[in-house]
């Protein structure tokens, strides 16, 4: 491992005084920190020793499990170590009298933002923080309008917090934390939900943060978000993997070691045969490989045609899996927050296909599955599943049609209620009437397939898996009652990239040539795995059509979704003149760009 | 068949952002039209004592742009236990009850005396509910904390108790939303897995069983969102001691003659429920 390298960069040396630190020491101090949950057979952390110095930003990457939150949780002073010691600014955090010291130093921003908010009302809840702190009004009038400020928010002070969208929500969590005036902001995985415009929104405050000076601390998933970051932290299984620099962590063997992604532009730039560059986006890398190409020169383009794959129109006779015509619904209808969420939707999606749902937070995406699944009904239009209209039929087809195409919803593992995981997973095929030798043959399969071996895990208490494997045993609960059709509402989300990878080659690559998936996602790497995707724009069908079709000859910025990388590579090239062809994932990519350069492209040729 | 959007049902605990004269009354001012409005309904002995509470709070509510059919609403996730109360008031008779006989179906059987008691235990319940529903809809978390708090004042040395007691009524309310949420995720899970909410037709035990196994997960989810509000509480530096407020109540220049009202109505419901 690269740790032992450079470690040493950060000098744990004794606090000093409380609160004396000046600029360039270290803020946070961690000596030989051990933590246990109640009841928990291992440390959740064990033996961590890190610094951290003002103004730093640092990433904390690692695997479900390994430890992130509870580091983050430490460093607040919400838990306190069962073992060794941290110091903020100083303070020691395991004593009490030192809480108060410590919260106002460094302040946490939660994955979901619904669940940490306070106040009903937007300036009200920013005003918690403040107001805890026994500021004079004036004080925390100025502090909130500052804050709301730094977050575009300050049209919104006086509206109902439920109602934000989830950026909207997220960025008032900041708010709320910017009104704290911490030393340290710490993100828990805050842009795991949202969108890639809120998402950008949020990466954008945290650049804002740290040009202030302000110390962020980003625990996350995506390793272009990580790196980001001037220093990357690796956890794995409660102890430091890695503690670096991220051009160390991606370039050397550190990040594949722990199963982590590299980030987009790291496997782009081999390809290219260009030397990765940090924080380099699609276009600066795509200039640089046009810098290097024969001046002037102009080459023949890729064959893009190649590339394209079956859509949902071409292929597969027969009665389609689902269709709707003009669909419309509308939440809370004659109640106050009343809004269409979905408005005159029409599309058919044949049997055995893959179709990913694309589109804004909001944008009505998960009021589609429920219509798809049975639970929720047209106010107009008519959705058709398997044949059967969901609006005229009787209790017992709709019964059976969600069996057939099952739901499963966001965070599907908040749903799993019984003590033992193989029970859980068996709730769906008994309610099927399965029983005995069949029910077991059942459970056993789809425990197997998802990668929770049957006779290992089927008297494991559900409680006690890791957020991991309850994802897995919650498709595995789905997957159990074999369905025709498979409607997943982001399926992989907060998830790491090793489990990721695995769910998404169950669910959506490998799936039974006769089973049709429906999924949404904010995941445009996913989405393009699809055979066609539906982009939802404000309740309406923006774009339907093949992956190709919506990100490259279709695409339009206002959908607010964004292109997979490999994509947006492409696109950027072809700005520069080198036309590759239209790849979607970075294997197409590898493929086009060897074909480009078959036909007559030469990247050795320097102008 | 039925959407399932339970979020649609409910009323309480759910402040619905406006302006109006009543969303600009104190805190200590909504308070007491609480208590005007909740006592009689409370403590009227007959129905008509019931109606003047629930068409006063309902007019409230539609002068404040809140419809009706919006805080009538949440009755219908209660209709089930009023079900289940009526059966057991049939099932266990008065004793001496002398009042003409209604009906007999098997070991069942049903009196005049029994049929008011039961109509009048809906009315009051629906009337609390109505009346429960208006005040948070109209007063957010800050105010019900700072009402309690200002009502306390006198009483409380510090104000440290007071604060805890004010935020836990605030948040109690703010949970059932939050509750209702994730018992209709939990159901949409269950259901794709063949629970039969709502397919169950005609078969009630079949109804009532489906309804079982929610009780872990949405006990479980509800501890944890507390868990989580709790750590972000703690995280922005929440102790209950030594606040001070962001929020100044300028109230309308009504406010004393509101005041006046709430007493004035109170006695007169009573007066009603009492003597008609």
């Amino acid at each position: 491992m690269q740790a032992a390298e450079t470690r040493g960069e950060y000098d744990i040396s004794s606090p000093s005084s409380p609160g004396a630190r000046g600029g360039g020491m270290a803020l946070i101090e961690l000596n030989s920190v051990c933590f246990r949950y109640e009841d928990a057979a291992a440390d959740a952390l064990d033996s961590i020793t890190l610094a951290i110095k003002k103004g730093e930003y640092v990433a904390v990457v690692g695997a479900n499990g390994s430890g992130k939150s509870t580091l983050l949780r430490l460093l607040d002073g919400i838990r306190t170590p069962s073992g060794g010691k941290v110091y903020i600014d100083g303070f020691d955090t395991s004593n009490q009298a030192n809480s108060l010291d410590v919260r106002r130093r460094v302040a946490l921003v939660f994955q979901s933002p619904a669940d940490e908010i306070v106040s009903s009302i937007v300036e009200e809840d920013v005003a918690f923080g403040p107001e805890n702190l026994g500021l004079p009004r004036p004080e925390i009038v100025q502090r909130v309008r500052d804050s709301l400020r730094a977050v575009g928010l300050e049209n919104e002070a006086r509206r109902t917090s439920l109602f934000l969208s989830g950026g909207q929500q997220q960025r008032l969590a900041v708010a709320g934390a910017l009104a704290m005036q911490p030393e340290c902001i710490a993100f828990d995985e805050a842009t795991a939900m949202l969108d890639p415009p809120s998402r950008t929104a949020v990466l954008n405050l945290i650049d804002t943060l740290v040009e202030n000076k302000i110390t962020v601390i980003h625990v996350t998933h995506n390793m272009d978000e990580a790196a980001r970051a001037e220093r990357i932290i690796a956890l794995d299984r409660g102890r430091i993997a890695f503690d670096g620099k991220p051009d160390v962590f991606f370039k050397g063997s550190a990040a594949r070691a722990l199963g982590l992604d590299l980030p987009d532009g790291f496997a782009a730039a081999g390809i290219l045969g260009l030397e990765p560059v940090l924080r380099e986006d699609a276009a600066g890398l795509a200039a640089r490989a046009a810098a290097r190409r024969n001046g002037g020169r102009e080459r023949r383009s890729a064959d893009a045609g190649e590339h394209s794959s079956g859509t949902a129109e071409s292929g597969n006779a027969g009665v389609p899996a689902f269709i709707l015509e003009n669909v419309s619904y509308t939440y809370l209808k004659n109640s106050p927050g009343e809004f269409a969420a979905l408005n005159s939707i029409s599309f058919s999606l044949p049997r055995g296909k893959r179709l990913a749902v694309i589109g804004r937070t909001g944008s009505g995406k998960s009021t589609l599955l429920k219509l798809l699944n049975a639970v929720s009904f047209p106010d107009e239009g008519r959705v058709i599943s398997f044949g059967i209209s969901t609006k005229e039929a009787s209790s017992t087809e709709i019964g059976g049609l969600r069996l057939r195409a099952p739901l499963c919803i966001q965070r599907p593992e908040s749903a799993l209620f019984e003590t033992y995981a193989g029970d859980d997973a068996a709730y769906g095929p008994r309610n099927m009437g399965l029983s005995g030798r069949s029910l077991v043959e059942r459970v056993k399969a789809a425990m197997d397939a998802v990668g929770l071996p049957y006779a290992q895990y089927r008297e494991r208490l559900t409680r006690g898996l890791s957020g991991g494997e309850k994802r897995r045993l919650a498709l595995a609960g789905v997957l159990a009652l074999k369905p025709e059709a498979l409607i997943l509402d982001e399926p992989t989300s907060a998830l790491d990239p090793l489990t990721r990878a695995a769910v998404d080659t169950l669910i959506i690559l490998n799936k039974p040539e006769d089973e049709t998936v429906v999924y949404a996602t904010h995941s445009m790497d996913e989405a393009a795995m699809a055979d066609s995707i539906a982009v939802i724009k404000d309740g309406k069908l923006a774009a339907f059509g093949s992956p190709r079709m919506i990100f490259y000859s279709d695409f339009d910025t206002d959908w607010g979704v964004g292109r997979p990388y490999a994509a947006e590579l492409a696109v950027e090239l072809k700005k520069q003149g080198i036309d590759i062809g239209e790849p979607l994932n970075m294997a197409e990519f590898q493929t086009c760009y060897k074909k480009a350069l078959q036909s007559g492209y030469r990247p050795e040729e320097l102008p | 068949m039925k959407n399932m959007e339970f979020f649609r049902n409910v009323s309480i605990g759910r402040y619905i952002g406006g302006d109006s004269a009543i969303y600009r009354l104190k805190p200590g001012t909504k308070y007491l039209w609480l208590l005007a409005l909740s006592i009689p309904a409370i403590a009227s002995p007959r129905l008509p004592g019931l109606v003047l509470p629930l068409v006063c709070a309902l007019a409230a509510g539609a002068a404040s742009g809140l419809k009706p059919r919006f805080l009538l609403r949440c009755v219908v996730p209660a209709l089930p236990f009023f079900a289940l109360a009526a059966l057991l008031q049939f099932l266990f008779s008065f004793p001496n009850d002398s009042s003409p006989l209604l009906f007999k179906i098997g070991p069942i059987s049903g009196t005049v005396r029994e049929g008011l008691a039961i109509l009048m235990a809906v009315f009051r319940t629906i009337d609390l509910m109505v009346i429960i529903g208006l005040f948070t809809s109209v007063t957010s978390e800050s105010e019900i904390t700072h009402g309690i708090e200002d009502a306390f004042a006198p009483v409380s040395r510090n104000g440290g108790w007071v604060h805890d007691f004010a935020l836990v009524v605030g948040l109690s309310f703010r949970f059932i939303p939050i509750i209702a949420g994730e018992l209709e995720a939990i159901v949409l899970a269950q259901s794709s897995r063949g629970a039969s909410f709502g397919t169950a037709k005609g078969r009630p035990l079949a109804k009532v069983r489906a309804y079982l196994p929610l009780f872990v997960p949405v006990t479980v989810r509800a501890l944890e969102r507390a868990e989580l509000l709790a750590e972000a509480m703690d995280a922005r530096c929440y102790t209950g001691n030594g606040r001070t407020r962001y929020v100044v109540y300028e109230g309308t220049k009504h406010e004393g003659l509101a005041k006046g009202l709430a007493f004035a109505f109170c006695g007169i419901a009573l007066a009603i429920a009492f003597m008609l």
